[in-house]
C-alpha cells in the first residue's frame, strides 16, 4: 500500500496515470507466453500435416513421408504476436497485475483458433467489400480486436468507482438490452437470441452475464453485513430478511423470464448459478443456496411442464438415441466423437470433422468445440482444457482473495464464476451429464459477441489484480438498508465534524 | 512401421506433452503464489488510515487486525488515536465469526460508521469508513 492512501482527485488522477508509466518486466508472463506460442506451433504442424495426408490415407494409401506444413501459418503468427504486443503493453505501463492470467486464457483462444482453422472453413463466411472471410480468418479477427479489450481494459482501468457507484444504471442497462432484444431480436433456431442494429449483430446475453455480476457485486458488498447479521426463520430454513429477498425473487424471476421469453436456457441456467455462488460468497450461509436450489427445482419442474422447448430439451438428455437421426442427431454424433478421440485422440485434424458436406456434428464451432477438441486430442487433451479453465478459475477466486474490498472481492469472484459456470454447462451438456443447453465454450468457441465479453471479464480481472490501485471510493452512509436493524442512527450529514457541541476531550 | 505415421505420433504426442507441460508450469505459479499467501496470513483485516488531521496516527498508517482490537487516545489501546476529539478509551473492534463489528464504548464524541453514529454492536463490512475523532480509518481485507 502506498503511503498516499487519499481518496484522488481527477487531476492527480491524470497525474499518476503517466508517473505510473514506468515499464515493469513480467518474465513469469513471457516465459508461459513462450511456452504457449511453441504449443500451438506444433498444433499447428500435426494438424497440417494431418490434413495434408489425408487424401492420400482415404484412397486407402499410406504416405511416403510426413508433409510439414502449418494450417495456416500467417494467421498464427498473428495471433502469438497479438500475445506479445499484449504483453509488451503491460510490461511498458508497469502495472503489477496477474502474470498467470494472460498465458492461460491465450493457450484457451489459441487452441480455438487452431480448430476453427481445422474445421470445414464453409462454415462462416462474411464479406467485407471484395474480400471474403471465412471461419478462421474471422475467427482471428475476433480474437485479435479480444487481445486488444484485454491489453485496454487490463492497463487503463485503474479506479472501480465507475461500476460500483452505477450499479443501478448497470442493471437498468442490462434489462434494457433484455427488452431490446424481445423486441426487435432476430429468431435463430427458434432462439431469440440476437440483436442486429444495422450491420452490427450481437448477443446482448453474453455481455449481459458481466453487467449482472457488476449489479450483484455492488447489491452484495452494501448490504453483505446485514445479510450475514439479520435472518427470518421459517421452519428450518434461515432466510434472508424480507425486504432483502425482493431482489434475489426478482433475479429467479428474470431468469426464469428469459427462459420463457427468449428460450435461452443456457443463458438462464448461468445467470442463476452465479447468482446463488455471489450469494454464497458473500455470506457463507447455506441456507440462501438450499433455497436457490428449492426454487430452482420448483422452476425447472414448472417449466418441463408447460414449455414443449424445455421437455424437448430433457427428453433429448434421458435417452439421444431415441430419435438418433432428427432431434438427438446433435448428442449422439458428439458422444460418437468422444468415443472415437479415445484416450490420446485421433490427432489434430485427423477427426471426422464432416459427413459427405456436413459438419458431422451441427453448431461444431459453437457449441460443440468440446466435442470435436474431444474427438482430435482424446481424454488426455479434453483434461488439459478442462485444466486451463480451472486455472483462470483459481487466478480469479485468488484475486477475490486478495482484493482490498468486498465489492472488489465479489467482482473478482463473480466474473470468475462466469467463466467457470458457462465452461461448466456446455461441457456437460456435450458430455451428456445435464441437458444440452446452447451457450459458447469461453475463449474457444467461435463467436464475436462470445469472445469480446470473455475478453473484458479477463480485462476487469488483471485490473482488479493490481494491488498498487486507486484504493476504493469513500462509502456512502449507511442507507435504509442498514437502518434497518435500527443500531445506526443519523443519516448521511451527521459527520462530528458538522456536529454542533462537540467536546475537546483533552 | 511405416515412416508417416511414426513420425506424425511423435508430433502429436509432442503436442499433448507440451500442452502439460504448460500445464504444469502454470500450476507451479500457482501452489508457489498460494504457499506464500498462507505463510503471511496471520491477521483477519486491516485498518488504514484515510484522514488524520494531527498526523497521530500518520495518513496511510496500516493497522493488521487480531480478533479484537480497541481504539482512543489511551496509551494501552491496540491502536492509539492521538486526536483531542477522541476518549481515552473510544471504541472497540471485534471479529466475531463471519463479520466485523464496531461497537461505541461511551466516547464522549462518539463513533461515526461511514457518517452515522454507532449506538450498539454495528456490523461493519470491509471498505466501510470508521471515524473516531477526527481521524478516519477504513477497514480492508486481509491480504
Amino acid at each position: 500500500m502506498s503511503a498516499n492512501v487519499a481518496w484522488r482527485t481527477p487531476a492527480t488522477m491524470v497525474g499518476s496515470l503517466f508517473s505510473a508509466f514506468r515499464p515493469r518486466p513480467r518474465f513469469r508472463e513471457l516465459g508461459l507466453l513462450v511456452l504457449v506460442s511453441a504449443t500451438l506451433l506444433l498444433g499447428s504442424i500435426t494438424a497440417g500435416a494431418s490434413l495434408a495426408a489425408r487424401p492420400v490415407l482415404d484412397a486407402g494409401q499410406i504416405p511416403g513421408g510426413v508433409d510439414l506444413r502449418m494450417l495456416d501459418s500467417r494467421a498464427l503468427a498473428a495471433y502469438v504476436a497479438g500475445l506479445l504486443a499484449v504483453h509488451l503493453l503491460f510490461v511498458a505501463t508497469g502495472r503489477r497485475t496477474d502474470q498467470v492470467l494472460l498465458p492461460a486464457v491465450g493457450m484457451l483462444g489459441g487452441l480455438g483458433l487452431l480448430l476453427m482453422q481445422r474445421l470445414p472453413q464453409g462454415l462462416v463466411t462474411q464479406s467485407f467489400g471484395d474480400a471474403e472471410f471465412s471461419l478462421g480468418q474471422v475467427q482471428l479477427g475476433w480474437l485479435l480486436l479480444a487481445l486488444t479489450i484485454v491489453g485496454v481494459v487490463g492497463t487503463v482501468v485503474r479506479s472501480d468507482a465507475w461500476l460500483r457507484l452505477y450499479k443501478y444504471t448497470w442493471a437498468a442497462t442490462g434489462i434494457a438490452l433484455l427488452l431490446l432484444v424481445f423486441l426487435f431480436g432476430r429468431e435463430v433456431n427458434g432462439v431469440r437470441l440476437v440483436l442486429a442494429i444495422g450491420p452490427v449483430a450481437g448477443q446482448p446475453s453474453e455481455i449481459l452475464k458481466v453487467i449482472l455480476v457488476v449489479f450483484l457485486a455492488g447489491y452484495l458488498s452494501e448490504n453483505r453485513a446485514l445479510l450475514i447479521e439479520e435472518s427470518t426463520r421459517i421452519g428450518p430454513l434461515r432466510l434472508p430478511p424480507i425486504p432483502y429477498l425482493a431482489p434475489m425473487v426478482a433475479m429467479w424471476a428474470i431468469a426464469l423470464g428469459i427462459v420463457v421469453v427468449q428460450r435461452d436456457l443456457g443463458a438462464a441456467l448461468l445467470f442463476f448459478a452465479v447468482f446463488l455462488g455471489l450469494l454464497y460468497v458473500a455470506t457463507g450461509r447455506r441456507s440462501y443456496v438450499v433455497l436457490g436450489l428449492i426454487l430452482f427445482v420448483v422452476g425447472a419442474f414448472v417449466l418441463y411442464e408447460l414449455f414443449d422447448h424445455v421437455r424437448t430439451r430433457v427428453d433429448i438428455w434421458l435417452d439421444p438415441f431415441a430419435d438418433p437421426q432428427d432431434t438427438g442427431y446433435q448428442i449422439v454424433r458428439a458422444l460418437y466423437a468422444f468415443g472415437r478421440g479415445g484416450l490420446l485422440g485421433t490427432g489434430l485434424g485427423a477427426g471426422l470433422p464432416t459427413v459427405g458436406s456436413e459438419p458431422a456434428i451441427p453448431a461444431i464451432h459453437t457449441d460443440f468445440p468440446l466435442a470435436a477438441l474431444g474427438e482430435e486430442l482424446g481424454l488426455i487433451g479434453l483434461l488439459a482444457v478442462l485444466g486451463l479453465y480451472l486455472v483462470v478459475i483459481e487466478r480469479g477466486l485468488r484475486i477475490a482473495a486478495a482484493a482490498a474490498d468486498d465489492f472488489r472481492a465479489l467482482l473478482a469472484a463473480g466474473l470468475a464464476m462466469v467463466v467457470g459456470v458457462q465452461a461448466f454447462i456446455i461441457a456437460a451438456g456435450n458430455l451428456k451429464l445435464i441437458p444440452l443447453t446452447g451457450i459458447t465454450l469461453p475463449f474457444i468457441s467461435y463467436g464475436g459477441s462470445s469472445l469480446l465479453a470473455n475478453a473484458v471479464i479477463v480485462g476487469l480481472l488483471l485490473a482488479l489484480s493490481d494491488r498498487g490501485v486507486e484504493p476504493p471510493p469513500p462509502p456512502r452512509p449507511a442507507g435504509r438498508l442498514r437502518r434497518v436493524v435500527g443500531r445506526v442512527r443519523g443519516g448521511g450529514s451527521g459527520t462530528p465534524a458538522k456536529a454542533a457541541g462537540r467536546r475537546s476531550v483533552r | 512401421m511405416d515412416g508417416f505415421i511414426v513420425t506424425i505420433w511423435i508430433l502429436r504426442l509432442l503436442f499433448l506433452a507440451l500442452l502439460y507441460l504448460f500445464l504444469f508450469a502454470v500450476v507451479r505459479v500457482l501452489l508457489r503464489d498460494l504457499r506464500g499467501a498462507s505463510r503471511e496470513r496471520a491477521e483477519l483485516g486491516r485498518l488504514v488510515v484515510v484522514a488524520s488531521p494531527n498526523g497521530e496516527p500518520p495518513l496511510g498508517a496500516v493497522f493488521p487486525l487480531d480478533a479484537i482490537a480497541s481504539l482512543g487516545r489511551d496509551v494501552n489501546n491496540t491502536i492509539v488515536v492521538d486526536d483531542p476529539f477522541a476518549s481515552g478509551e473510544h471504541a472497540a473492534l471485534t471479529f466475531r465469526g463471519r463479520s466485523w463489528y464496531v461497537e461505541d464504548l461511551e466516547s464522549t464524541n462518539g463513533t461515526y460508521l461511514n457518517g452515522g453514529q454507532v449506538e450498539g454492536p454495528t456490523p461493519m463490512g470491509y471498505g466501510d469508513e470508521l471515524q473516531v475523532g477526527e481521524v478516519k480509518l477504513r477497514l480492508e481485507r486481509a491480504r
